[in-house]
């Protein structure tokens, strides 16, 4: 019975930043515990395993040496199977990754129709949206990071870690290697942002997860297509995907932070124009399902 | 579209109404007018029944009340608080079911209730867990919490759904078809949480497009039809207007007599039974139905033995709120458009 | 528990016209973002010079230590070339679009130039007399150097010309006036020299030189070289053809760059452990031979007859295999007039190698490019033979083995075989 007394003041809310942290504990755990989710970070994880065996295995075939220069140099230095690992996911397996989950982001919610629970608990749609973003967010630096650490890991075990040969042809302590791939991999994480913002705006548009996965890897394979286009070059710098292999800048002589700047500035003005119209489409939109 | 400063005492003043609406109104980007110049009046303590027929704007309604929808025209408060710009400050005070229950399928029923505990700005994390149990409990899913929802059946998801709207002390509960997918003991015991809520002050908003499952707890009775709000006010003087029917059983033998002598008194529409009786139940019992107007019936019980007509039975019959429907429509109530 | 006083209004939230206008804003702000710049590269407010003082200050300024990005950009109108940018930082690339390549110099005779691939590079580092080639998508070092005795030679002449040395015969080298004045007496013989708007190039304010042919059967427009205001030195060359107004046929210039001495470690190179390793002996050229080998030293090949002058001069080549250089067959450069000299610098070599891949027994391996089809499509059948016309130069196959090539157009050419 006591459940039904009514209160005689209104009820009091937590601070906004408390609110928001604990829905977002709350999100991380519905993200991360999702067995889909799992199975897709255990997948990229089997990149660097199945990449690192093949090499292993055909180190002294005809078939070694082919394919770019860190997938050649694999063999050679177990801290280039990282680089050759997130080579390779790259161009379509992280897109797809990342467009599941930031796809899913609010049109699972909404085709589930526990978007219309959320909102009247009440969850301001805003902290919603935003909770949302950063839950897509880290599901992103963890798929990068599910790579990059089974890769580190499978190729020391494989290959060994030892000093590094730089695309420019000098040679660096495997200290200052390590730290030149845990670059890579920051960047790499930082240059799926764009396509996070993008994601999570086909995600409010929709009542379809599905469709806004799908919307959003084929936004950045557009974009790789685009780039590959020389009629359209004009507008390749400001391409979602045109600065993704800037990482490779780490692994020259002298790192320029300009060209890795630019990257990260035209990933920032991505996210800025999707997650503002992700924004103005959320707060604005009619739940209807 | 009237323009709510035009109406007298709103404007965020509580007027003793749990629910208010004026001139609310949604026309879809379809041209679809799904709710029309709706004037809702709940009051406070009241169990109110919204009713209509499917597709009649009642979840078009409930959902503009409750901040998932912008209304094209008019204004809605709940408890005083204009929707949906004072949502976040009204809301945890509402409890809601809409449109059927819905929680991600791979939580258990536990899980889910942590999940929206947890976007609940004003809920205690230390209490979440009691709390959720004590909900659990009261809708009769404590053995079954910790199984995933995809195996609820629909009785219980839609119990579950009444879960998280008593996950805390509400002042209102809007519930959206409480009563869909239960069996006749499940829509019982949803009846009777209902009235237990009521009596403990809680006002209860609840839509149904089943009139009969609901129409016993309500005191109150709003119905919707093609998006206007055709009436609303106590079930009790709802029903009264409605025109009482007189319904008396007499011989066979008797029927033109009888017949007669309720022409006589005053009662229109004065029905025989169909067809002639079986011969060999000439003297068998036969119901005659009339309307009965503003004729006292025991006027009328005393004219037909004044008569020397056999009275069997005699009954007079208040319309229902679905024959209130029809009469009012002219359709029937299942009807979906 | 009821509430009878009216509560103020609260603040209602922006309505969803003002939240769609966030977007908008943020476009704007991000098209300013890139707009601003490329509106504020406005012409720079330098004082006037003439083209002699211009061309004395570079003369007198020398070489200095200098690093920075340096973005080549050819317009030169041919079909697009079946070379994908990813496959790697090849120095083919240079044929057609924009390659971005990093410099670092220390003003004296030590260097490295990177060539940059999306996740390749391809570099050249020189050290006085030696130097290394290394081609990351090969993990190829090539290593270049003189053998002992011209080594000890290189060393001494190097001695010689050290700061502070006695420049030998240096009375007769020409003060930096001198030079610029006879470098401007020379251009002005067919062409008209002059000194544009200063301009902004990688950021630093620069004064324009434009040479403008005054020949109008070249194709050559003019050729505008930027000098950076403060230090003299040239930032930027872009060549314009008549063809094209729009924008320079031939564009080579610093992006960013400063005049700062680049990091031992750059300029330093010693081959990769692991990487395959070639070692060529280049023979230092005796002292008259060197003069003889400056293009344009008085003598002409056997075998190549030049008609015109100046700009639209025509260089005829006879006698050339042209099917079986096409085929990739290395022995046909022997048909190439004056080949042999050409080879002899490490550029060209480098050139001939990238454009025929060799395998490990040196035989000629074309699995990326298939050359005979990339003949076929940069040139077309005219009665003469096959052309090739772009932008800024032509060239004339015929039949009979003879090459044409002139900055003039193809009917130039076809009129001249």
């Amino acid at each position: 019975m006591s459940l039904a007394e009514a209160p005689a003041a209104p009820p009091v809310p937590a601070p906004a930043p408390v609110a928001w942290l604990r829905l977002l504990r709350s999100e991380l755990r519905l993200v991360l515990g999702r067995r889909r989710n799992q199975v897709l970070l255990a997948g990229l994880a089997l990149v660097p395993v199945l990449l690192g065996t093949v090499l292993a295995l055909t180190r002294d075939s005809a078939l070694s040496g082919q394919g770019p220069s860190f997938v050649g140099q694999v063999t050679g230095n177990g801290l280039f199977l990282v680089v050759a690992a997130l080579f390779l996911c790259l161009p379509f397996l992280l897109p797809l990754c990342i467009g599941i989950a930031s796809g899913d982001a609010v049109a699972g919610e909404a085709g589930a129709g526990t978007l219309r629970y959320l909102l009247v608990v009440p969850v301001p749609r805003t902290r919603l949206l935003t909770v949302k973003a950063v839950a897509a967010l880290v599901f992103a630096a963890c798929a990068v990071l599910a790579v990059a650490v089974t890769g580190l890991v499978v190729g020391a075990l494989y290959f060994g870690l030892h000093d590094v040969t730089l695309l420019s042809g000098s040679t660096v302590p495997v200290g200052e290697g390590v730290l030149r791939v845990a670059g890579i991999v920051a960047y790499v994480a930082l240059s799926l942002t764009g396509l996070v913002a993008v994601g999570l705006f086909f995600s409010t548009l929709t009542e379809v997860p599905v469709g806004a996965m799908a919307a959003t890897v084929v936004v950045a394979i557009v974009s790789t297509v685009l780039d590959s286009l020389p009629q359209v070059s004009a507008i390749h710098p400001g391409l979602l995907t045109h600065h993704w292999f800037d990482f490779a800048e780490f692994l020259r002589v002298q790192v320029d932070y300009g060209v890795l700047g630019q990257g990260l500035a035209v990933q920032a003005a991505w996210v800025a124009l999707f997650g503002s119209l992700a924004w103005a489409r959320f707060t604005t939109a009619d739940i209807t399902s | 579209m009237t323009s709510p400063a035009e109406v007298p005492g709103t404007g965020g003043a509580d007027d003793g109404l749990a629910v208010r609406t004026a001139g609310l109104t949604k026309r879809f980007r379809s041209g679809q007018v799904a709710v029309d110049g709706v004037d809702l009046r709940v009051p406070r303590g009241a169990v109110y029944g919204f009713l209509g027929p499917n597709g009649s704007g009642k979840t078009t309604t409930i959902r503009m009340l409750l901040g998932l929808a912008r209304p094209t025209g008019g204004r809605a408060w709940l408890l005083g608080a204009a929707m949906p710009d004072e949502a976040t400050r009204v809301l945890p005070r509402v409890g809601a079911l809409v449109e059927g229950p819905a929680f991600h399928p791979y939580l258990s029923g536990r899980a889910n209730l942590a999940r929206l505990d947890a976007g609940d700005a004003t809920a205690d994390p230390r209490t979440a867990r009691r709390r959720a149990e004590a909900a659990l409990d009261r809708v009769g899913l404590g053995a079954a919490a910790a199984k995933p929802y995809r195996q609820y059946s629909l009785g219980m998801k839609q119990r579950l759904g009444l879960a998280a709207a008593l996950l805390q002390p509400r002042d209102l509960l809007v519930l959206d078809e409480p009563t869909n997918g239960l069996d006749p003991q499940g829509t019982r015991e949803v009846r009777h949480l209902v009235r237990e809520l009521a009596d403990a002050g809680t006002t209860v908003l609840v839509s149904s497009h089943l009139l009969a499952e609901i129409e016993q707890v309500c005191t109150h009775v709003g119905i919707m039809s093609r998006g206007h709000l055709l009436l609303q006010g106590e079930r009790a003087a709802l029903t009264e207007r409605g025109a009482a029917r007189l319904v008396v059983t007499t011989r066979a033998t008797q029927v033109t007599a009888a017949v007669e002598v309720l022409a006589g008194v005053g009662l229109t529409e004065v029905a025989p039974p169909d067809g002639i009786p079986h011969p060999a139940r000439v003297d068998g019992p036969v119901r005659i139905t009339a309307a009965l107007g503003p004729t006292p019936p025991e006027k009328v019980s005393a004219a037909l033995v004044h008569a020397g007509i056999d009275l069997l039975g005699l009954e007079v019959v208040r319309p229902n709120l679905e024959q209130l429907f029809v009469e009012l429509t002219g359709e029937g109530f299942d009807v979906a458009r | 528990m009821a509430e009878t006083t009216p509560r103020p209004p609260s603040p209602r939230a922006p309505s969803p016209r003002a939240r769609w206008a966030v977007p908008g804003v943020v476009a704007v702000a991000v098209a300013a973002a890139v707009g601003v710049p490329a509106l504020a590269s406005a012409d720079a407010d330098l004082p006037d010079v003439t083209a002699e003082q211009l061309l004395t200050r570079v003369a007198e300024a020398g070489p200095a230590p200098v690093q920075g990005t340096v973005v080549y950009t050819a317009r030169l109108g041919l079909p697009e070339l079946p070379v994908s940018e990813m496959t790697g930082a090849d120095p083919l690339a240079l044929l057609g679009g924009s390659s971005t390549l990093r410099v670092w110099s220390d003003g004296a005779d030590r260097s490295r130039v990177s060539l940059l691939g999306a996740t390749s590079e391809y570099s050249v580092v020189r050290d006085g007399a030696e130097a290394w080639t290394y081609s990351s998508t090969d993990d190829e070092a090539v290593h270049y150097a003189l053998d002992a005795a011209d080594q000890a030679r290189y060393d001494a002449l190097a001695e010689r010309v050290r700061p502070g040395a006695e420049v030998p015969g240096g009375a007769d080298l020409p003060t930096p006036e001198q030079a610029a004045a006879q470098l401007l007496a020379h251009a002005e013989e067919d062409a008209d020299v002059t000194v544009d708007r200063p301009t902004t190039v990688a950021g630093r304010d620069a004064y324009q030189l434009v040479v403008s042919p005054t020949d109008d059967a070249t194709l050559v427009s003019r050729v505008v070289v930027a000098v950076d205001a403060e230090t003299s030195a040239p930032l930027r060359v872009q060549v314009w053809a008549t063809q094209d107004g729009e924008a320079p046929s031939l564009e080579v210039g610093f992006t960013d760059v400063a005049f700062t001495a680049p990091d031992d470690t750059v300029l330093a190179f010693s081959a990769p452990a692991g990487a395959t390793t070639e070692e060529v002996v280049v023979p230092l050229p005796d002292a008259p031979d060197a003069a003889a080998a400056l293009p344009g030293a008085g003598t002409v090949p056997e075998g190549v007859a030049v008609s015109g002058s100046g700009w639209s001069t025509v260089v005829t080549l006879s006698d050339v295999d042209v099917a079986g250089l096409v085929g990739g067959d290395a022995a046909s450069l022997g048909t190439v007039p004056g080949a042999e000299r050409l080879l002899g610098s490490e550029e060209a070599q480098d050139l001939i190698q990238e454009f025929v891949p060799q395998d490990d027994e040196g035989r000629p391996t074309g699995p990326q490019l298939d050359t005979g089809a990339l003949y076929d499509q940069l040139t077309t059948a005219v009665p003469e033979g096959r052309l090739l016309s772009s932008t800024l130069l032509s060239v004339l196959v015929t039949e009979d083995g003879r090459v044409l090539v002139g900055s003039v157009p193809a009917d130039a050419l076809r009129a001249a075989a």
